[in-house]
C-alpha cells in the first residue's frame, strides 16, 4: 500500500532556508513520528508531503512515482490539522462527506463509509450535529473519522492532542495508537512532545534546525542518541550533562575527570578518543542511584525535592555549582542541605565530544553492541 | 499534473481587477486632465493628456473669480470636523454608558440608537427645518454640525460599543479596586483601548458628511454657508457651457479628498477588516 | 443604598440629547405632521388620514407615489443582481491572497465611494453626453459605436444608465466588506478542502460562500436601505428633483422633495411632504422587518 519515500527534501522561502536534506523511508504499516523543538521545520515538512506547500527540492516518491506536483487529492493521503479544521456550517455527517463528493462517490458508498468510521470512533451518536455543539475531543474524533472514511494510503497529523487537555490528551493518544493498529495504517504524525512520540512511533525522526538529526526506533534514540541534542530531548527529566576531561582510554571505555571534582568511567567504543579531550557525559536521572550502590559516584547537596508519590525528583548542586536531578524513592524523606552521594553504573552512561556528537555506548540496554556491529560490517563487505 | 490552487491563474486574476480598477479610476483621469487644457482641446481631443500647446488654467482662473471656493472648502471642513468631533466624542461616551453599566432601560435605549442606523434621517427633514428656523438656526454651519452629528452617532455608538464589549474586564476591575474614577477609567484607559475602532468610525462617518447634497440644500444654501458640495453643484448650474472652469472646479472639489485618501487609506481599510461591522 | 450614578447620566446625555432632538424627535413629528393640514397662512389644523387619502386617491398624486415606489424597487431590483454579485466577485478575486498589489485594487475600486455625488453625476453626464464625444469615443473604440444614444435622455435607458453610475460608486462598500469577511475565514479551513480534494470553485460555493452568509446578508439590508434614501445622484445627474425624462428616474426621495418643496408648477406642502415622508418609513420598516423576520433569524454567525 505505502511505500512513500523523500529523496534529498529541502525547503526554502525566498532566501530562508528551512529545511534541508531530509531522507526518510516509510514502509507500509509504519507509525513515523516527526519530532522537534518549534521552528525546526516539521510542520513544514508535513505540509510538504501533504502537498499543501511545494517541495522547493528534493524529491517526493510514492510507490515508485515521482509526486511532487500531485495535489494531495491525487497523492491518496489524508489530513488531521491541529485544530481540527472542521467546517462550521456543515454538519459531522457531511463534514465527512464532502471530500467523498468532491471525489465523486456514491450516495451509497458514503453512508457506508461514514457509518464505519463513526462506529470505530463512537461517534455515531453525533452524526447530525453542528462542531460548535460538540466538545474538544468529540471534534479530535469527527477529524479523525473525515480521513478514516477517505481510505487513503497515508496519514498525516498535525499536532492534533495540542488543544486537547491533558487527560484527554493521554485517553485520545492511546486510542489513535489502537487504531493504527485496527485499521493497519500508516501514519506520519507531527508532535513537539517527546512522550507522544516514544509511546506512539516505531519510527522517530529528531528534526533541528531544518534538518534530521537521528532517525530510529524509540529504544534506539533513547539508548544510543547520535547527538547531544538527541540525548536531552528525548527523556524526561532531561538527562544530566556533566563538563569534563579525557584522563585515561582503556579497553572497555574511557574514564573522565569531571570539571565538579569527581571521576567517572563509562563505557564506550573509544577509536575517535583521545586524552585530554574536552567531553560531556551523559547520565539520565533513572540511572542515578540514591546511594553508594553503582561503581560511579557522585556527591552533592541536595537543593530541591520535588515529590510525585511513588517518586522524587531530587536536585542535587555539585561542587562546581552544576545541578543534577535523580529520582529518589518516594517513601525516602529527603532534607533540602542534605548531603548525599549518588551512583550510577559505568554502562549506563553516556558521552559526548566538544562538538556535540555522541561516542557509541558498548553496552546499551545491557547487551554487548560488538558483535552486532561486526555483523553489519561483515554482511556489508 | 499541476492545478492551481487558486479559483483563477493570478494572470487572470489581475485582468478582472485591472479593467475594473481601470473603469473605476477613468472618469477622474479624465476630469483631472482636461481641467488642465484649453476649451479647443478638450472638445477636440478629449482623450489625450494636456501637452504645452494645449495646457490652459483659464478653468482654474475663472473658479477662483467667479466663486467663494475657497469658503466652501473652509465651511465643509469645519463642518466635517466639528461633526466629527462631537460623534466620536459623545458617541464614546455613550458607547460606554450602555455597554458597560446595567440599568433598567438599557435596552430600550440600545434599541433607540439601533433604530437610527436603519431610518434614514432625512424621512425627519420636514420637522428638523423647522426647529431649525424657530431656533434661528437657519444657513448656519451649527444647523449642518447638529443634524450631522446626530445622523453619525447611531452607527458610532453601536460600533464603539462592540469594541468595548471586547475589551477584558480584568482591567476595568483592575482600575476600579485603585478606587480611579469612572470618568478618570473612561478617558484614560478605555479610549486609548479603542482607537481602531474610532479611526473606523471616522472615516465612515466623514465621507456622507463631505459629500452630502442634501442638508447644506435645505439648511444652509447661502452662499455664505455653502459646502464645497453645493458650492460645485451650484457653480455648474450656472456656468454650464462653461466646460474650462466646471472641469476645473470639480477637480478642485476632487483632488483634496483624493489626495487625503491615499494618505489614509491603509488605515481605513485596516479599520473596516479590523471587524468593527458586525 | 447607593448614591445616584451621576456619570452615567453624564455619558449617555450629550448623545441621546442630539440624537433625540435631531433625529428621533423630527421623525417622530414628521409622523405626526402627516395627519394635520396647513393652510396658505402657515396654520396647522388636524385632519386625520386625509393626507393619506389624498396620495392614494388623488389621480396626480397616486400614480405619482405608485411610479416613485415602482421606481424605487426597480432601482433596488438592478442593484442587487449587478451591484452585489460583482462585489462579491471582485471581492473573491481580492482574497485569493495569491495576488499581489492587493492594496492597490482596494485603494483604487473604492476611490469612487469617497467622490461627492455631485462629481460623479456631472463626470457620467459629461463622458455620456453626445454633445463632448467621450462616451461615443470610447465605444468605437471596441466597436460599439451604433449602440451609443443619449441613454440619460431616453425613458427607457436612464434608470438603467443611472443604477450603474450608481454601482461604479457604491460597489468599493459591499465589495470591502465582503472581502473583510472572507480573509477572515481561517486558512486552515480552505487547507482541509483542498486536502479533502475539492476544486477552488467548489470550495468557493460550498464552504466560503455560505460563512459569509451573514455579511451578505448586512450587504442587502445596507442596500436596501441606502437605495430607497437615494435622492442626490438623480438630484445632480437632471440637476433637480424632477425625476428624469418622464419620471423614468423618480424614486421616493425625489418625489419627497417635490412635495415638500414645490416644483414647477406645483406647490410645496410641509404636511403633505410630512405624509410622503411617513409613507417611505413605513416602507423601509416594511423592508426590514421582512428582512429580519425571514432572513437574519437564519443566519448562523461563525466563531472562529
Amino acid at each position: 500500500m505505502a511505500n512513500v519515500s523523500l529523496h534529498k527534501i529541502g525547503k526554502l522561502y525566498g532566501k530562508t532556508r528551512v529545511l534541508s536534506d531530509i531522507n526518510l523511508t516509510i514502509d507500509e504499516g509504519d507509525f513515523v513520528v516527526l519530532v522537534g523543538p518549534s521552528g525546526c521545520g516539521k510542520s513544514t515538512l508535513l505540509r510538504m508531503m501533504a502537498g499543501l506547500e511545494p517541495i522547493t527540492e528534493g524529491e517526493l516518491q510514492m510507490e515508485g512515482e515521482r509526486v511532487n506536483h500531485w495535489t494531495p487529492s491525487e497523492r491518496k493521503i489524508a489530513m488531521v490539522f491541529q485544530s481540527y479544521a472542521l467546517y462550521p456550517h456543515m454538519s459531522v455527517y457531511k463534514n465527512m462527506a464532502f471530500g467523498l463528493k468532491a471525489n465523486k462517490l456514491g450516495k451509497d458508498a458514503i453512508a457506508t463509509r461514514i457509518q464505519h468510521a463513526a462506529r470505530i470512533l463512537k461517534i455515531d451518536a453525533l452524526l447530525e450535529r453542528l462542531p460548535k455543539e460538540l466538545s474538544g475531543g468529540q471534534r479530535q474524533r469527527v477529524a479523525i473519522g473525515r480521513a478514516i472514511v477517505r481510505e487513503p494510503r497515508l496519514f498525516l497529523f498535525d499536532e492534533p492532542l495540542s488543544n486537547l487537555d491533558a487527560a484527554l490528551r493521554v485517553q485520545t493518544r492511546l486510542e489513535i495508537s489502537k487504531l493504527h493498529q485496527q485499521l493497519r495504517a500508516t501514519i506520519v504524525y507531527v508532535t513537539h512532545d517527546q512522550v507522544e512520540a516514544m509511546t506512539l512511533g516505531n519510527k522517530i525522526v529528531v528534526l533541528n534546525d531544518g534538518a534530521i538529526a537521528q532517525t530510529g526506533s524509540p529504544l534506539e534514540l533513547y539508548q544510543q542518541p547520535a547527538t547531544e541534542f538527541v540525548a536531552t530531548f528525548i527523556g524526561s527529566p532531561t538527562m544530566n550533562l556533566l563538563p569534563g576531561q579525557i584522563k585515561a582510554i582503556d579497553a572497555d571505555g574511557c574514564t573522565i575527570v569531571l570539571s565538579c571534582g569527581g571521576e567517572v568511567t563509562v563505557n564506550v567504543l573509544t577509536e575517535q578518543a583521545a586524552v585530554g579531550d574536552r567531553v560531556k557525559v551523559g547520565i539520565r536521572s533513572e540511572h542515578l542511584a540514591e546511594d553508594d550502590s553503582h561503581d560511579q559516584r557522585l556527591y552533592g547537596k541536595v537543593s530541591l525535592v520535588e515529590h510525585l508519590g511513588e517518586v522524587n525528583f531530587i536536585y542535587l548542586t555539585l561542587a562546581d555549582g552544576q545541578e543534577l536531578v535523580l529520582r529518589g524513592d518516594g517513601n525516602r524523606a529527603v532534607a533540602i542541605g542534605e548531603e548525599l552521594v549518588v551512583s550510577a553504573r559505568a554502562a549506563d552512561c553516556y558521552l559526548f565530544d566538544q562538538h556535540g556528537q555522541a561516542f557509541l555506548r558498548r553496552y546499551p540496554g545491557n547487551m554487548l553492541i560488538e558483535p552486532k556491529l561486526a555483523a553489519l560490517s561483515a554482511s556489508q563487505a | 499534473m499541476i492545478r492551481l490552487r487558486n479559483l483563477a491563474r493570478p494572470a487572470l486574476v489581475h485582468a478582472v481587477l485591472l479593467s475594473y480598477t481601470v473603469l473605476a479610476l477613468f472618469p477622474i483621469f479624465l476630469v483631472i486632465i482636461n481641467s488642465f487644457k484649453s476649451k479647443r482641446a478638450i472638445f477636440n481631443d478629449p482623450l489625450a493628456l494636456p501637452t504645452p500647446a494645449t495646457f490652459s488654467l483659464v478653468g482654474y482662473e475663472k473658479v477662483l473669480q467667479e466663486s467663494e471656493v475657497l469658503t466652501f472648502f473652509a465651511n465643509s471642513l469645519i463642518v466635517t470636523l466639528v461633526s466629527l468631533l462631537l460623534i466620536l466624542t459623545f458617541g464614546a461616551m455613550a458607547a460606554w454608558g450602555l455597554s458597560e453599566y446595567k440599568f433598567r432601560g438599557n435596552r430600550w435605549l440600545y434599541f433607540i440608537m439601533g433604530f437610527g442606523i436603519m431610518v434614514p434621517i432625512r424621512l425627519g427633514t420636514v420637522s428638523i427645518l423647522s426647529t431649525m428656523v424657530s431656533l434661528n438656526l437657519t444657513n448656519t454651519l451649527t444647523a449642518l454640525i447638529l443634524v450631522y452629528t446626530a445622523q453619525g452617532l447611531p452607527l458610532a455608538v453601536f460600533i464603539l460599543a462592540e469594541f468595548m464589549n471586547q475589551i477584558p474586564k480584568d482591567l476595568k476591575e483592575a482600575a476600579r479596586c485603585d478606587s480611579v474614577s469612572e470618568y478618570k477609567i473612561f478617558a484614560q484607559i478605555i479610549v486609548p483601548l479603542i482607537r481602531p475602532a474610532i479611526a473606523t468610525v471616522a472615516v465612515f462617518s466623514m465621507i456622507p458628511i463631505w459629500n452630502d447634497l442634501w442638508f447644506p440644500l435645505i439648511l444652509a444654501p447661502g452662499s455664505s454657508t455653502q459646502t464645497i458640495t453645493l458650492g460645485v453643484q451650484q457653480f455648474i448650474g450656472q456656468y454650464t457651457t462653461n466646460w474650462n472652469a466646471v472641469l476645473a472646479s470639480l477637480s478642485l472639489a476632487v483632488l483634496p479628498v483624493v489626495g487625503l485618501y491615499f494618505v489614509f487609506s491603509r488605515q481605513l481599510i485596516r479599520g473596516i477588516t479590523s471587524g468593527a461591522v458586525k | 443604598m447607593n448614591k445616584f450614578p451621576w456619570h452615567l447620566v453624564v455619558f449617555l446625555a450629550p448623545a441621546f440629547i442630539i440624537y433625540g432632538v435631531f433625529s428621533a424627535l423630527p421623525l417622530a413629528d414628521t409622523l405626526r405632521l402627516s395627519i394635520f393640514t396647513e393652510d396658505s397662512f402657515g396654520v396647522r389644523s388636524f385632519l386625520g388620514w386625509g393626507n393619506y387619502e389624498f396620495v392614494f386617491q388623488d389621480a396626480l398624486m397616486s400614480q405619482a407615489f405608485w411610479n416613485a415606489l415602482w421606481v424605487n424597487c426597480k432601482f433596488f431590483f438592478i442593484n442587487m443582481i449587478i451591484q452585489n454579485p460583482i462585489a462579491l466577485l471582485l471581492a473573491a478575486l481580492l482574497a485569493t491572497g495569491r495576488i499581489r498589489g492587493v492594496a492597490f485594487y482596494r485603494t483604487a475600486i473604492f476611490l469612487p465611494t469617497l467622490l461627492s455625488v455631485v462629481i460623479v453625476g456631472f463626470v457620467w453626464k459629461l463622458m455620456l453626453s453626445p454633445v463632448w464625444g467621450v462616451g461615443e469615443t470610447l465605444m468605437a473604440m471596441v466597436g460599439l459605436e451604433d449602440y451609443f444614444g443619449p441613454w440619460l435622455g431616453m425613458p427607457e435607458s436612464s434608470l438603467i444608465t443611472v443604477s450603474l453610475i450608481s454601482v461604479w460608486q457604491y460597489i468599493g462598500l459591499p465589495m470591502i466588506l465582503i472581502y473583510a469577511a472572507l480573509i477572515g475565514i481561517p486558512d486552515e479551513l480552505l487547507d482541509a478542502a483542498y486536502v479533502d480534494g475539492s476544486k477552488p470553485l467548489r470550495t468557493f460555493f460550498a464552504i466560503q460562500l455560505p460563512l459569509i452568509y451573514p455579511t451578505l446578508g448586512l450587504v442587502t439590508i445596507l442596500t436596501f436601505v441606502g437605495n430607497f434614501n437615494a435622492f442626490d445622484l438623480m438630484y445632480s445627474v437632471y440637476s433637480g428633483a424632477g425625476g428624469g425624462p418622464e419620471q423614468s428616474v423618480d424614486v421616493l426621495g425625489t418625489f419627497f422633495y417635490r412635495t415638500f418643496f414645490g416644483f414647477a408648477s406645483q406647490i410645496g406642502s410641509t404636511t403633505m411632504g410630512a405624509t410622503v415622508a411617513s409613507l417611505m418609513f413605513l416602507v423601509i420598516c416594511v423592508g426590514v422587518g421582512l428582512y429580519f423576520y425571514f432572513v437574519q433569524r437564519r443566519l448562523l454567525r461563525h466563531q472562529f
